[in-house]
């Protein structure tokens, strides 16, 4: 009876001891998941900063600037197009017509 | 044993000691028994008193103490959802929102030196001045700056100033700029729309805050989950039908026609003839969304959707039109305009030119107010009415857009012969410029009025019918004319594509008459004229450089922006173009096998 009880004691601290790991180890990783989810979200706007940050340096006005006054090009005209007239094309894209 | 003998020291050596004490007569005398069960009696009773509070407290009623506890270390979080985008058919950004902190301060607790609040200050753009006037605003709470950049964020942390905080906020970006300026609109500091699509749109566009209940440690750590988690619901993507390119084209050609022509302001309308779709709204002059300060109002006007003017001549087509379409007249029909005057009701209206006698199609490639008066007075009053109700004039513009105008069209009732001879060339009504580019659907449209959009259209649109597809057609032949040699507006052609369309030029009302220096000339018109495929209107206020007319100042913008619209949307020229290329006939052949 004695030894069964010395027994069951050390099987409660043990229990004991295991549960107050667990719920460390649970905190840690819960912090941890907290911190990637923040960096998760931080990156997430990052990335929308950046593709508008993108977009703002590639609008209509900046690309017309450079490509007329860096690139000299000019706006084309239809006396300089060569249109490709298909009617299996026109039919399956819907856009353009013959 | 002892005891005798200490007494009996006591006694034979008293006063030389000091210890006399167990000679007093206190203790001489007995205790009585009372009293200690009296202490054990008040302190068991403290005992109890103290295990009843306890029980009371954790048993009874825990619940102040557990809310007391719980607002110490449990928080509900804010978990911000974002404002939807808005963007163009193709796909192309024209409003995002990014990340962009405000800082704010407990100006009590800042214990900052003069030289990092220097520092602080370069960083938010703000004078030295400026910085110390918002700390001393307030000692609990102040603003230091809304809405910061990410970068000047990161350096203001890197001060790690005390008491200066950042507080996550969104802000809208608008990479287009001043280009989709009046479509797009904008928010304020609260992310709520105020102009353009992002009011139209608010309550599809704005997010939905979800919540999280946490415990934080002592310092302030998350460190677990309670109870429900609310997500948050991002705002709803908007897809306009604004085609950023056509857009584009259209505001850089009203500002150079502003320009060049010394105007106050130039506004463009694009509908594409197929969908309804608004392919293009441009105004001119414009304002960079983000950033607003010193704005005017002239600016912020839409005109094209919100200031109406009389459509003048370009009503005159729908008068020919009701007189086509009741069998009064047909293309051909001779009509006699003399000496190029009419006197009607005591006014007497006059035409650019003696045209004597000439057929309705002429009458409208010339734009004469004599003929198209007479084909107007053969009609009722009420008929006149109902057509121009029909094609939209007088009436609020089914299109999701704030500011929309009804424009001015009386009863037909209240009209006299010399109102319903003004209205025949477009006085004495009022309409704007999209109303204009939407009245002209039915002619593009073969006689059938459609709806306009601000959004994509996936389906296809039923309209309603105005006009016999005979009769739209004959006056889209009418149109063309108009825009041809010997026509008020040659400067509409394009190259490769054919155009029809009709100029109109009004002077400006000041106070109650009309202007003899101020006018507004505009035109509206479509392309190519036998399958319309888009509708440009454009209008170029108070030009100032010596051409005032409609078929000088706004059909060669027309005709640049059909031009440019049509070879973007792949549409293939209807008319031959003398080619600057030399024909690769081979090559086109391959590739026809290859398709």
């Amino acid at each position: 009876m004695k030894s069964l009880n010395l027994l069951l004691f050390v099987v409660l601290m043990l229990s004991a001891l295991f549960l107050v790991r667990t719920s460390y180890e649970a905190r840690r990783l819960f912090a941890a998941s907290e911190r990637s989810q923040n960096e998760a979200a931080r990156l997430e706007s990052d990335y929308q900063r950046l593709v508008a940050e993108r977009q703002a340096q590639s609008t209509n006005i900046r690309v017309e600037k450079a490509a007329r006054e860096r690139l000299q090009m000019r706006p084309i005209s239809p006396a300089v197009t060569q249109i490709v007239q298909s009617s299996t094309v026109a039919a399956s894209r819907g856009g353009v017509r013959p | 044993m002892k005891m005798p003998r200490f007494k009996q020291g006591n006694k034979a050596t008293g006063g030389q000691r000091a210890v006399t004490y167990a000679s007093s007569p206190l203790l001489a005398s007995k205790t009585p028994l009372w009293r200690s069960r009296l202490l054990v009696a008040l302190v068991g009773m403290g005992f109890c008193a103290l295990l009843g509070r306890a029980a009371y407290i954790q048993l009874i009623s825990p619940d102040f103490f557990q809310k007391q506890g719980e607002l110490r270390y449990a928080h509900t979080l804010e978990l911000p959802a974002s404002r939807g985008q808005i963007k163009d058919r193709t796909g192309h950004v024209l409003a995002t929102s990014v990340a962009a902190p405000s800082i704010w301060a407990i100006p009590k607790d800042m214990d900052a030196t003069a030289e990092q609040k220097r520092e602080l200050a370069k960083l938010l753009g703000l004078s030295n001045a400026e910085l110390d006037r918002k700390l001393s605003a307030s000692t609990k709470f102040s603003w230091l700056r809304r809405q910061v950049d990410n970068d000047v964020a990161k350096q203001v942390k890197a001060l790690g100033l005390k008491g200066v905080f950042q507080e996550g906020e969104y802000r809208r970006s608008y990479p287009e700029g001043e280009v989709a300026a009046h479509v797009v609109g904008f928010t304020n500091l609260e992310d709520n729309g105020q102009e353009g699509i992002e009011l139209a749109f608010q309550r599809d566009l704005q997010g939905h805050d979800g919540t999280r209940a946490v415990l934080k440690d002592r310092l302030g750590r998350v460190i677990e989950d309670v109870g429900q988690r609310t997500a948050p619901r991002d705002g709803r993507e908007i897809e306009l039908s604004i085609d950023s390119q056509i857009q584009f084209f259209a505001y850089q050609r009203v500002r150079d026609a502003v320009a060049q022509h010394k105007a106050k302001a130039g506004s463009a309308v694009v509908i594409d003839a197929q969908t309804g779709e608004v392919l293009a709204l441009a105004n001119y002059p414009s304002f960079d969304p983000a950033n607003r300060k010193n704005l005017t109002g002239n600016q912020l006007r839409n005109r094209a959707v919100t200031d109406t003017f009389e459509p003048g001549s370009t009503m005159k087509p729908f008068i020919a039109a009701l007189a086509m379409d009741s069998g009064r007249v047909t293309p051909s029909t001779r009509i006699d305009t003399g000496n190029g005057t009419i006197s009607i009701g005591g006014f007497t209206i006059r035409d650019t030119h003696a045209h004597g006698n000439m057929s309705v199609a002429e009458v409208i490639q010339k734009s004469s107010n004599v003929g198209t008066i007479k084909m107007a007075m053969q009609m009722q009053p009420r008929e006149m009415y109902d057509m121009f109700t029909q094609i939209g004039l007088g009436q609020k513009p089914k299109i999701n857009f704030p500011g929309a105008v009804t424009g001015r069209l009386r009863p037909y009732k209240a009209w006299r012969p010399s109102d319903q001879a003004a209205m025949s060339y477009g006085y004495a009504q009022t309409a704007s410029l999209l109303q204009l580019a939407h009245a002209y659907t039915v002619f593009a449209r073969d006689g059938e009025l459609i709806p306009v959009s601000m959004q994509k259209v996936t389906d296809p649109v039923g309209g309603t019918r105005v006009f016999t597809v005979q009769t739209a057609q004959a006056v889209r032949q009418m149109l063309q004319m108009a825009a041809g040699n010997g026509g008020t507006a040659p400067k509409a052609q394009t190259q490769g594509y054919s155009v029809g369309g009709k100029t109109g030029t009004a002077r400006k009302l000041e106070g109650k008459v009309y202007s003899t220096s101020k006018y507004r000339p505009w035109f509206v018109g479509m392309s190519p004229i036998n399958n319309p495929r888009l509708i440009v209107a454009v209008m170029v206020d108070e030009p100032s450089a010596g051409m005032t007319y409609g078929g000088d100042v706004a059909a060669p913008v027309f005709s640049q922006i059909v031009q440019q619209s049509l070879r973007l949307m792949n549409v293939s020229p209807d008319l031959d173009v003398k080619s600057q290329i030399i024909a690769k006939t081979q090559a086109a052949d391959a590739e026809r096998d290859d398709l």
